[in-house]
């Protein structure tokens, strides 16, 4: 017989034959004939191919039996972005990874990043607090730099994103509806990203979003996600009854201050959220045009009473061949309305402190009918200034709203040159433009207000981004050696602008403050070239070269080089025909990238400020405004990475087991930082300039498994870890091996700070005096270890200890399906990281809640009662605990009818479902380290419906 | 394009200047500097980013170095190592000491940068007209003011400053360290330098530097020099202070004016002879007066007294000045008939077992945001003061002078001695404590400028020149024991931060630390 292939109709070489059940067997050869003797009737024939969907055919006595294979979508070589352009999974030599919309989290995402939560090795996305909407911190790699950001550079179907994000907004990537997203592709070493140039150290996420289909019915699909939520946990604080005891048993307080209630102010403060998220799809091809429009509704409101998200989203994807196909237009545009309420964040702190025996409610005082702590000025009730205030008045008395309007809008060109085949020319032209106006207002009578007028704000805000692409690309293969060479060149031109605008009230007064106006600039040239020889020996090179307005014309332009080598072992000769292994690459990379988020925009040029507001000085009779001059560095530049990364990728069995092997070391130079300048040497204690190095090495490891592979019932598990270490290896200018930056403000007093920045140590190392404890255990107050013997506790004995940073993390995705239902679920875990108690240290000692600044008490973390803490011990790493945790992010089950005419299918997910942790405050995972007035996250349960019609 | 300019109201230095009315608003600068923390008032763009804006404030900072690490002042916050300047244990990692070095040196650069903006031949470049480079030269001569009043405090606190004038460049080079020697005639000869460029005792636009600030400044400088340079200078002490006290100042009636929100105005304004000017409206910060009010207030003082909105309750005093004020330990300091006893008692302790709690202690309520009439400042919101803070007045001038007859710098005994008398008879409203030249001592002095200029800002450098400050010298909590204790005489000087250490290796540590 003889094997070809569906598509083609040519012939496939090496398909293994066999007898179902016994070892009889061949391969086909170059024309892809074969024979097989020895074969009986009611045997089986199976037929099988690497990237082929297997035939089974019962043999009845034919002589010939002709076959054709069909691809297999599921092993099929994936194509993958790298930027400006695309390569093949398995031509990639950078360490790509590409996260399809199969693998996303489930349940009601509202924060893009939340779909590929745990799913990638390298990556760690820490949600933000539970406000709806929030957004969280994506770190690749764990970040490379210190002031500067540590976020990765997000493109949008082309558009590189404004790394400052959004003003006013909770997350700049709502803006992209999830249910919208097709895939993320997370470049993390330099080779991969350094053809992004100057925004490339920490990593790149490209986002493609999803089109209509050529030649496609019309389809309209309603989809429904509604939530509820509640939180899990509150701050361990006393009680009514608890706080009146411990009031009455300490010396000197005065229990007349105390009231009748029993309030439990967080009870008051949280409710249960709740949400729905529509989305309305319509897609078709009609001919050589197709299109996907969807809109987007999404309302949630948080566990914090008066907080409030809303999302109106209207994505658009239009798409065009021309000329047989030669030309293609692709126009997306993703379009939202935002609109926000916040609840007044000082709610979550004012009700872990606020006195439990006071009431919510006291309509005989001046307050619009609240509680609040006061006394009498003049004759009148006036509230206490520096006392806590009513959590539900700072709730209910406060306004603060606000709306964004945003499109990030991209048309592409892509030509193919008809006289070179092979060429093409692609122009894209992309704008992202967001506009946010919003307003905040608390009355006269509130506690909160201390003026004597209605405080309010309004603001607005104007964030532009304007983009302009243009490359070539040629793709050829050469007559020698069999080399594929993919050569693309281009040039890109990017603007951003944002100005700001405020007016409202200063104390009693109304003022507008000047707007404010930012523009920068980034041109750039980039090529790059990739030879495939002999479908073995992968060499990529790229180079990319940034200007910058945001760099003195001096060093103005940087150059960004990046190399890579990759072997595909399993196309050799000795390794064809394996039935174990069916791919093994090994990869090795060297780039350099540039970190441009520098924090200003004219950081090179000697500034003045004129003063606002009451900074103004008397002479004679007249109060002068003041001009001041701004600290700056003439020789300011990005920081520069240099990156060499080696990976090896697998695959066994059929690709039953397939995984990555990755390993990594990374050199920050020219470190931005805001560091001490030598006094007297600026205008200035601290400048932003460019100090020190930073090394981080890690070792990622990505694996999947299909344990169950069938028509009824596939089964894939899959496991990431990463292990990562990062460390200051030079900080400042001079040699100093004591010198250190503190870090980390803490609440609780003014400047105090719990972390440092110190050579030798990672960033968020932790500065603490080292607790002593008597026999029993219990921390013997004020008693810390005296480090440099000079019998007496200084801050000389302070110790960096701990990390808020994992050692190592982990994600587990499962995916289950069978027949019609699906089942899938998420774990994360984090190790070696601890966290600062902030909630216990500032609330978790006597004088926290009796040594006020006037006549009121303030209530205690319960965790005084077992430190017995009478003063603050602010330092002492007693409140360091470690934060391990493995948490299970979510679970959903599904469950699909197909019809005739409508899909559906429903499904039901639970999400932040469980924590496993030692850890004593409400959450181990607080990006930072530093636990202290934390939005809790709400644990969620999610009903989703879906029809497809 | 890549050539991108701001274009917002920011400025370059190019066209900062096309406004000739900008060299005035930069002077105005370099006076707020002492005042405000940053170009939003009250805080919002912090000139420093090392510690909290509010906490960064010069006079704040000048005053807590000043005051708390001396018997004086203690606080009761939780703010960082605050507590270890009364304990007097700090190290050269203290935020507190590190940020005044950082406040200081903030200043002088501010100033140099001024001078170089100023120079005849820049200015000149700008078309310039001639009234206004007039008007510049004694700008320029203010600022050369301005910052060796700077100098002298770091000479005073730090004695081995790293040193830069407007001949340095603005960036990230390493200034080399000056000492204590060269500094003194560095403060000296600039002093002597702008003599005669600033205006005429007394001529200035309000709040501004004439000829008298400088020989008030020159006068300290002299009168420390033995603890600066190793040699006396008395005599010129006497020159200086001469100048001062001849040169048209008189005291106000009422002690208690001088420390009033009207203090402009009410006749204080005769005897201060530089003050750093506040105003509830137009100069606002979370430093210097707010603070020194604010924090003073608590327990069960009435904040309306005080013209403010409410107390921060931490500033109180120690049983050590109380008792200047005693003939005996146990006598009631409310029935002291000095009028310059101005202490709050009332539910307070005379005595401090426990320095956070505010009630330990007896509170001082010596500065107000009321005028003469009781009224409050012009803040509605009671946040901010109208209360001037008296840098220079002629009552220190008269101290010193008598200092100085004392110390054998020639002088006039009996004029040192009228002086005194002055300044008792305002305090005790009769002649019946009036002292006579044997009561002229040197500790007689000490105590007198405790009484006379308690929380003023003089009380460090007053007991270092008396060798009273770290190992003589005893009062509650020295040294972080409750009776007191002396510490070593290294304290005398503060650390150079260690934070600057590691940064500038020019930098040799103070001796000690």
């Amino acid at each position: 017989g003889n094997v070809t292939e569906t598509a083609t109709g040519l012939p496939v070489p090496g398909v293994n034959v066999i007898v179902q059940g016994t070892s009889n067997g061949t391969t086909t050869d170059f024309d892809g004939n074969y024979t097989i003797s020895n074969v009986s009737n009611e045997d089986v024939l199976v037929f099988s191919f690497l990237g082929f969907v297997t035939q089974q055919v019962p043999f009845e006595g034919q002589s010939t039996i002709d076959i054709t294979l069909d691809e297999d979508s599921a092993t099929l070589d994936e194509v993958v972005l790298i930027g400006y352009g695309a390569t093949s999974e398995q031509d990639a030599t950078g360490a790509v990874e590409k996260i399809s919309s199969e693998t996303f989290n489930q349940g009601a995402v509202v924060a893009p990043e939340q779909l590929i939560a745990g799913k990638s090795a390298g990556v760690q996305i820490t949600p933000g607090g539970g406000a709806p909407g929030q957004g969280g911190t994506i770190r690749i790699r764990g970040g490379s730099s210190l002031s500067a950001s540590n976020d990765p550079l997000i493109v949008v179907d082309g558009v590189p994103l404004d790394q400052r994000g959004v003003a006013g907004s909770r997350n700049a990537l709502n803006s992209i509806n999830p249910n919208e997203i097709e895939d993320f592709t997370i470049l993390k070493d330099a080779a991969a990203t350094s053809i992004y140039g100057s925004r490339a150290s920490n990593g790149v996420i490209l986002i493609t979003t999803k089109k209509g289909k050529k030649d496609s019915p019309f389809q309209f699909t309603y989809d429904l996600k509604t939530s509820i939520g509640n939180v899990l946990d509150k701050v361990d604080v006393l009680n009514a009854d608890e706080f009146r005891n411990l009031i009455n048993n300490t010396a000197g307080t005065d229990p007349s201050l105390l009231g009748n209630a029993n309030t439990d102010w967080q009870d008051e403060i949280y409710e249960t959220s709740v949400g729905a998220i529509h989305n309305f799809t319509a897609t078709q091809g009609i001919g050589n045009f197709y299109y996907r429009l969807n809109f987007n509704h999404t309302a949630e409101t948080g566990v914090i009473r008066k907080d409030y998200y809303e999302r109106n989203a209207f994505n658009i994807s239009l798409n065009q061949d021309l000329f047989d196909n030669s030309l293609k237009l692709t126009l997306t545009s993703k379009n939202s309305l935002d609109k926000n309420k916040f609840s007044n964040g000082g709610a979550i702190g004012s009700a872990v402190a606020f006195d439990p025996t006071q009431p919510i409610y006291d309509e005989t005082l001046p307050f619009g009918g609240f509680f609040e702590f006061n006394r009498l000025s003049g004759g009148e009730i006036t509230q206490q200034n520096l006392a806590t205030r009513n959590p539900i008045a700072l709730l209910e008395q406060t306004t603060d709203q606000n709306q964004t309007r945003r499109s990030i809008t991209n048309l592409n060109a892509e030509y193919k040159v008809p006289f070179l085949t092979g060429l093409k020319a692609v122009v894209s032209a992309g704008f992202d433009y967001a506009e946010a106006d919003g307003d905040k207002f608390t009355p006269v009578f509130a506690a909160s207000n201390t003026s004597n007028i209605d405080q309010f704000e309004d603001y607005s805000n104007i964030n532009r981004n304007l983009l302009l692409d243009t490359y070539l690309n040629y793709k050829t293969e050469l007559g020698f050696f069999e080399t594929d060479v993919d050569v693309t060149a281009g040039h890109s031109y990017q603007e951003f602008y944002s100005t700001s605008n405020v007016f409202g009230t200063e104390q009693d007064q109304i003022r507008a403050l000047p707007r404010d106006i930012n523009r920068n600039s980034l041109e750039s040239y980039f090529a790059r070239a990739s030879f495939d020889i002999n479908n073995r020996y992968l060499i990529s090179g790229s180079i990319r070269a940034d200007g910058s307005s945001r760099v003195s014309p001096d060093n103005r332009w940087g150059y960004f080089p990046a190399a890579s080598i990759g072997w595909k072992i399993h196309n050799e000769e000795f390794l064809q025909g394996s039935r174990v292994l069916n791919e093994l690459k090994l990869r090795g990379g060297y780039g350099e990238t540039g970190n441009y988020e520098i924090g200003r925009n004219y950081g090179y040029l000697g500034l003045y400020t004129p003063s606002q507001g009451g900074a103004r000085y008397q002479f004679g009779n007249e109060f002068i405004g003041t001009i001041r001059p701004e600290e700056y560095d003439e020789d300011l530049k990005w920081e520069s990475l240099i990156n060499y990364n080696a990976g090896i990728d697998f695959g066994l069995f059929d690709n039953r087991l397939s995984g990555s092997v990755d390993g990594y070391y990374r050199e920050t130079k020219d470190l931005i930082a805001t560091v001490p300048v030598p006094a007297g040497a600026n205008l200035s204690d601290q400048l932003l300039t460019n100090v020190g190095t930073t090394v981080s090495k890690g070792i990622e490891i990505g694996l999947s498994g299909d344990i169950a592979r069938s028509e009824d019932f596939n089964w894939t598990l899959g496991y990431n870890i990463s292990f990562q270490e990062l460390e200051i290896t030079e900080l400042s200018l001079g040699d100093d091996p004591n010198f250190f930056i503190p870090q980390g403000g803490i609440s609780g007093g003014v400047g105090n700070n719990i972390q440092l920045w110190k050579e030798g140590f990672d960033p968020t190392t932790f500065f603490v005096f080292r607790q002593v404890y008597n026999d029993a255990g219990q921390p013997i107050e004020g008693a810390y270890v005296d480090v440099n013997g000079d019998n007496q506790i200084t801050e000389a004995d302070k110790q960096p200890y701990k990390k808020a940073t994992p050692d190592y993390y982990m994600g587990l995705t499962n995916t289950m399906n069978y027949k019609d239902f699906d089942f899938s679920f998420t774990f994360r875990g984090s190790f070696g990281n601890y966290i600062y108690n902030n909630t216990q240290s500032a609330n978790g000692f006597i004088e926290a809640g009796t040594n006020t600044p006037s006549d009121y008490y303030s209530n205690f973390n319960s965790n005084v009662l077992e430190s017995g803490f009478v003063n603050s011990q602010f330092f002492s790493d007693y409140y360091l605990q470690a934060a391990d945790f493995v948490k299970l992010d979510n679970v959903s089950i599904g469950y699909t009818i197909p019809g005739e005419k409508v899909d559906f299918r429903a499904s039901l997910t639970a999400t932040n479902v469980l924590t496993i942790t030692d850890y004593d405050g409400l959450d181990p995972e607080v990006f930072g380290g530093i636990d202290n007035n934390f939005y809790p996250r709400s644990r969620r349960f999610v009903l989703g419906l879906n029809f497809a019609f | 394009d890549l050539e991108l300019t701001p274009e917002d109201n920011r400025e370059t230095a190019a066209s900062a200047f096309e406004d000739p009315a900008a060299y005035k608003q930069f002077l105005a600068k370099l006076y707020a500097g002492f005042a405000i923390s940053g170009q939003d008032g009250p805080a919002g763009d912090a000139d420093l980013s090392g510690l909290d804006e509010g906490f960064s404030q010069y006079m704040r900072l000048y005053w807590m170095v000043q005051e708390l690490t001396t018997d004086e002042a203690v606080i009761g916050w939780n703010d960082g190592t605050i507590k270890d300047l009364h304990n007097q244990n700090w190290t050269s990692g203290n935020e507190f000491i590190r940020t005044m070095y950082s406040r200081i040196m903030y200043q002088i650069a501010q100033s140099n940068e001024f001078l170089r903006q100023t120079e005849t031949s820049v200015v000149e470049g700008r078309g310039v007209d001639a009234a206004t480079q007039a008007n510049i030269q004694v700008y320029r001569a203010e600022a050369r003011f301005l910052r060796a009043l700077s100098y002298w405090h770091a000479l005073d606190l730090y004695g081995n400053p790293p040193f830069v004038t407007e001949q340095d460049p603005v960036g990230a080079f390493l200034p080399e360290q000056t000492n204590s020697a060269e500094l003194f005639t560095y403060i000296e000869s600039e002093l002597l330098a702008i003599e005669s460029e600033l205006a005429a005792a007394g001529a200035n636009e309000y709040g501004r530097a004439d000829k008298a600030a400088a020989w008030m400044l020159l006068a300290k400088l002299y009168q420390n020099s033995e603890k600066y340079t190793g040699s006396d200078r008395s005599s010129d002490v006497i020159t200086y202070t001469e100048k001062v006290i001849n040169s048209g100042f008189t005291l106000v009636d009422d002690y208690q004016k001088l420390f009033l929100a009207d203090n402009n105005m009410n006749g204080a304004q005769n005897e201060i002879i530089f003050p750093i000017t506040f105003d509830g409206i137009n100069t606002q910060a979370y430093g210097g007066m707010t603070f020194i009010i604010h924090a003073a207030v608590g327990g069960s003082m009435d904040p309306d007294n005080f013209g403010i909105n409410g107390g921060w309750a931490g500033l109180r005093t120690t049983s050590a000045l109380i008792n200047d004020f005693l003939e005996n330990e146990d006598d009631d300091i409310e029935t002291v008939a000095d009028e310059r006893a101005i202490f709050y008692t009332d539910g307070q302790s005379k005595e401090i077992s426990n320095i956070s709690n505010f009630t330990d202690g007896y509170a001082v309520a010596k500065y107000k945001n009321v005028d003469v009439n009781g009224n409050a400042g012009s803040d509605p919101t009671g946040d901010f003061p109208d209360t001037d803070f008296p840098m220079f007045r002629l009552a220190d001038a008269y101290l010193m002078y008598a200092e100085a007859v004392v110390r054998g710098g020639g002088g006039s005994e009996s004029a040192a001695v009228d002086y005194i008398n002055e300044l008792r008879e305002r305090a005790f409203n009769d002649d019946s404590n009036n002292i006579s030249s044997s009561d002229l001592t040197l500790n007689f002095l000490l105590e007198e400028r405790a009484r006379e200029l308690y929380w003023e800002a003089h009380r460090r450098t007053d007991l270092i020149r008396f060798g009273q400050f770290s190992d003589g010298g005893v009062w509650p909590f020295k040294g972080g024991v409750p009776q007191g204790t002396t510490t070593q005489s290294f304290r005398d000087l503060m650390p150079i931060p260690s934070s600057d250490l590691g940064v500038n290796t020019n930098l040799t540590q103070n001796p000690g630390y």
